[in-house]
C-alpha cells in the first residue's frame, strides 16, 4: 500500500530556503534605501551629518595654510567634533529619526500591513529594515566625517598631507569611521526595538539621550550600560571633559578595543533578536495610533 | 418624521461666554490627555523634585533634624537664596521640556490631518481663540510643574524664615513667575508651531529634541571651530539659562553660571524673543480655515 501524499510530510519540516530569504532581504533593503535617501523627511539628517563640514569648510577658507591654527589644535577640535557632536548628537538624533521611522512611520502612513501580508518572515523584515537603516546612517555620517577630516587637514597643505599619510592621520580617520559605523549600529538597534514597543519612541529616546549624556559621571558599572562607554575606548584622541561635568566625571577602567567592539556587536545582536521576537507577535491597529 | 419636514432650528442651549470660550479646548484635551498612564506617571514624577526641594527647606530650618541625620558640611546645599530657586527652576525647566515635547506635538496636528480646523473656525471661534485654547492646554500643565510649586516653596520658606528674609527676597517670587512664563511661552509656542507644520507627532517630537539639543551642539561646534562665542545664538537652553540667571540675580562669578555667560544678556533675550516670534509667524501662516490642495 502506498503512502498518501499528506502522510509524507507529517513530522518533517520543510528545508529552509536560504536563497529565497536572502533574495527577500536584499529586496527589502533596496526598497528601504530608496525611501531613506533624498526625502524631505531626511533633511534633518543631512543637516546633522554635514553641518560641521560647512563650519570646518569656513574655517579652512578663513585660515588657509594654517595661519591661525596648528595641526595639534585642529586634531583636538576634530576629536571633539566627532566625540561630542557626531557621536552624542548627530548620530544619536539621526538614528532616532531614521530607525524609529522604519516601523512607526509605516504605522503612521498606514502601510505596514502590506509587508505583513506578504509571504515574508517578520524577522527578515526587521533585519532588512535595520540593514537599510545602518547603510543609510553610516554612509551619511561616514561621509560627513570624511569631509570634515579632509577640510580640517586639507587647508594645511603639505604639512597636512604629511600628517595624514605619513603620520597618525589616516589611522585616526579609520578609527572615526569605525566608531561612526558602530554608533549607527548600536543606536539603530536600540531605536528600532523602541519603535516596536512604544507608541511614541521619541520619549524613551530622550531618556536614553539623558542617560548617555550623564554616563560619564555615573559609577563605572553603570557606565558600562551606555553605548558611548564602549565607543569612547576606540577614540584615537582623548577629549578631556570640561566645565562642571569635569568635576563629577568618574574615570572607568578602559576596555580593550576588541572587547569594546565585540561587546557592542553582542548588544546589537541581543536587541535585534528581542526586536524580531516582538515583531512576531505584533498586531496593527491603525485607529489606535 | 420625514427628512424634508425638518426645518432649521438654531441652537437653543446656553452659549458659553465669549471671554471663556477658548477654555473649551483644554477641557476636552485634558479628558483624553491623561488616558496615557505613562504620561500620568511622568506628570506625577515631575513633582518629586519639588518634594526634595521642600525637604531641603525644612532641613535648613531644623538644626535638630540636621544633627540627627549628621548633615555636616551641607550648608552650601541648604542655603535657601536666589540660587536655590534658580536651580529649582532649571531642574523643573528640563522636566517641562520633556512634558511639552510629549504632549505638545499632538495638539494641532490631529486637527489638521483630519481636516477638522474648518469645523472649529466655522463656529463663532476665532483663530486667536483656537491658538489660545491650545496654548492653555500646555500652559496650565507646565505651570503645575514650574511656578505653582515654586511659589509653594517660596511660601514655605517665607513662613519658616524670619521677616528679614522675606523683606530682602520677595522679588524672588516675581522672578520665579516671570522666568516660568517665558519658558512656558517658548515651549508651548514651539510645540504648537511644530505640531501645525509637521503632520506626524513622532517627527514633531523628534524635531523639538533636535532644535534644543542638536542645534545647541552645532552652536558649540561653531564656537570651537571658528574660535568665537557667538555660536551660542543657536543654543536655546543656554539663552534661557542666561535669562534665568539674570532674573534671579545670580552673581557673575558664580560657578553655576557655567558657559552661559559667554553671551551678553541682551543677546539671550533677543534670541528668545525672535524664536517666539518665529513660532507665532509659523502658526499664523499654517492655521487657516481653508486649504488650497493642488
Amino acid at each position: 500500500m502506498s503512502a498518501s501524499p499528506t502522510t509524507e510530510f507529517v513530522g518533517t519540516t520543510p528545508a529552509v530556503d536560504w536563497q529565497r530569504r536572502i533574495r527577500q532581504l536584499i529586496n527589502i533593503v533596496k526598497i528601504e534605501l530608496s525611501r531613506n535617501f533624498l526625502t524631505r523627511r531626511g533633511l534633518g539628517m543631512y543637516f546633522l551629518a554635514f553641518a560641521p563640514v560647512v563650519i570646518i569648510g569656513i574655517h579652512a577658507l578663513e585660515s588657509r595654510g594654517g595661519r591661525r591654527c596648528s595641526i595639534e589644535q585642529d586634531t583636538q577640535i576634530l576629536a571633539g567634533i566627532v566625540q561630542l557632536f557626531y557621536l552624542r548628537l548627530g548620530i544619536f538624533f539621526g538614528c532616532l529619526g531614521t530607525f524609529t521611522w522604519l516601523i512607526r512611520g509605516e504605522i503612521v502612513q498606514k502601510s505596514l500591513h502590506y509587508y505583513f501580508l506578504a509571504p515574508l518572515r517578520r524577522e527578515l523584515l526587521i533585519v532588512g529594515k535595520y540593514v537599510a537603516g545602518v547603510i543609510t546612517a553610516s554612509l551619511l555620517f561616514g561621509l560627513g566625517v570624511v569631509l570634515s577630516f579632509m577640510f580640517m587637514y586639507g587647508h594645511f597643505g603639505a604639512r597636512g598631507e604629511r600628517f595624514v599619510f605619513e603620520g597618525p592621520g589616516l589611522s585616526q580617520l579609520v578609527s572615526y569611521l569605525l566608531i561612526t559605523t558602530l554608533a549607527c549600529m548600536g543606536y539603530g538597534a536600540l531605536f528600532l526595538a523602541f519603535s516596536l514597543v512604544f507608541k511614541n519612541p521619541i520619549i524613551p529616546g530622550a531618556f536614553i539621550f539623558g542617560w548617555e549624556m550623564i554616563s560619564g559621571v555615573l559609577p563605572s558599572f553603570l557606565q558600562k550600560l551606555s553605548i558611548t562607554f564602549y565607543l569612547k575606548n576606540l577614540f584615537p584622541v582623548e577629549v578631556p571633559p570640561q566645565g562642571l561635568m569635569a568635576l563629577f566625571t568618574v574615570v572607568a577602567e578602559p576596555v580593550v578595543p576588541a572587547v569594546a567592539v565585540t561587546g557592542l556587536l553582542l548588544l546589537v545582536i541581543f536587541v535585534l533578536t528581542v526586536a524580531a521576537y516582538t515583531a512576531r507577535f505584533m498586531e496593527i491597529s491603525y485607529s489606535k495610533e | 418624521m420625514s427628512v424634508n419636514k425638518r426645518v432649521y432650528r438654531p441652537y437653543a442651549g446656553r452659549y458659553t461666554s465669549e471671554k471663556t470660550r477658548f477654555l473649551i479646548l483644554p477641557r476636552y484635551a485634558y479628558s483624553s490627555l491623561f488616558d496615557s498612564r505613562f504620561l500620568l506617571a511622568f506628570f506625577v514624577a515631575c513633582n518629586i523634585p519639588t518634594l526634595l526641594f521642600l525637604a531641603a527647606i525644612y532641613f535648613s530650618h531644623n538644626p535638630l533634624a540636621q544633627a540627627m541625620l549628621q548633615m555636616k558640611g551641607t550648608e552650601v546645599f541648604l542655603k535657601i537664596d536666589n540660587g536655590f530657586f534658580e536651580k529649582f527652576l532649571r531642574f523643573q525647566g528640563l522636566l517641562c521640556f520633556i512634558l511639552a515635547a510629549w504632549v505638545g506635538p499632538g495638539l494641532i496636528s490631529a486637527d489638521l490631518s483630519n481636516d477638522a480646523l474648518p469645523l472649529y473656525l466655522a463656529r463663532p471661534f476665532s483663530r486667536t481663540e483656537y491658538v489660545l485654547g491650545k496654548f492653555t492646554v500646555l500652559g496650565a500643565l507646565l505651570s503645575l510643574v514650574t511656578w505653582i510649586p515654586g511659589l509653594l516653596l517660596f511660601a514655605v520658606q517665607a513662613d519658616l524664615a524670619d521677616w528679614t528674609w522675606f523683606s530682602k527676597s520677595y522679588w524672588i517670587a516675581g522672578s520665579l513667575i516671570l522666568g516660568s512664563f517665558i519658558w512656558i511661552a517658548l515651549l508651548s509656542l514651539m510645540a504648537l508651531a511644530f505640531s501645525a507644520w509637521i503632520k506626524w507627532k513622532l517627527s514633531a517630537t523628534a524635531l523639538m529634541l533636535g532644535v534644543f539639543f542638536a542645534l545647541a551642539g552645532f552652536g558649540e561646534a561653531v564656537n570651537e571651530i571658528l574660535r568665537t562665542k557667538w555660536g551660542k545664538i543657536f543654543n536655546l537652553p543656554a539663552a534661557i539659562q542666561l535669562v534665568w540667571l539674570d532674573l534671579f540675580q545670580v552673581p557673575m562669578n558664580s560657578r553655576f553660571r557655567g558657559g552661559a555667560g559667554d553671551l551678553p544678556s541682551w543677546a539671550a533675550w533677543a534670541i528668545l524673543l525672535s524664536f517666539t516670534s518665529f513660532c507665532l509667524l509659523m502658526l499664523n501662516r499654517k492655521l487657516k480655515a481653508r486649504e488650497v490642495v493642488r
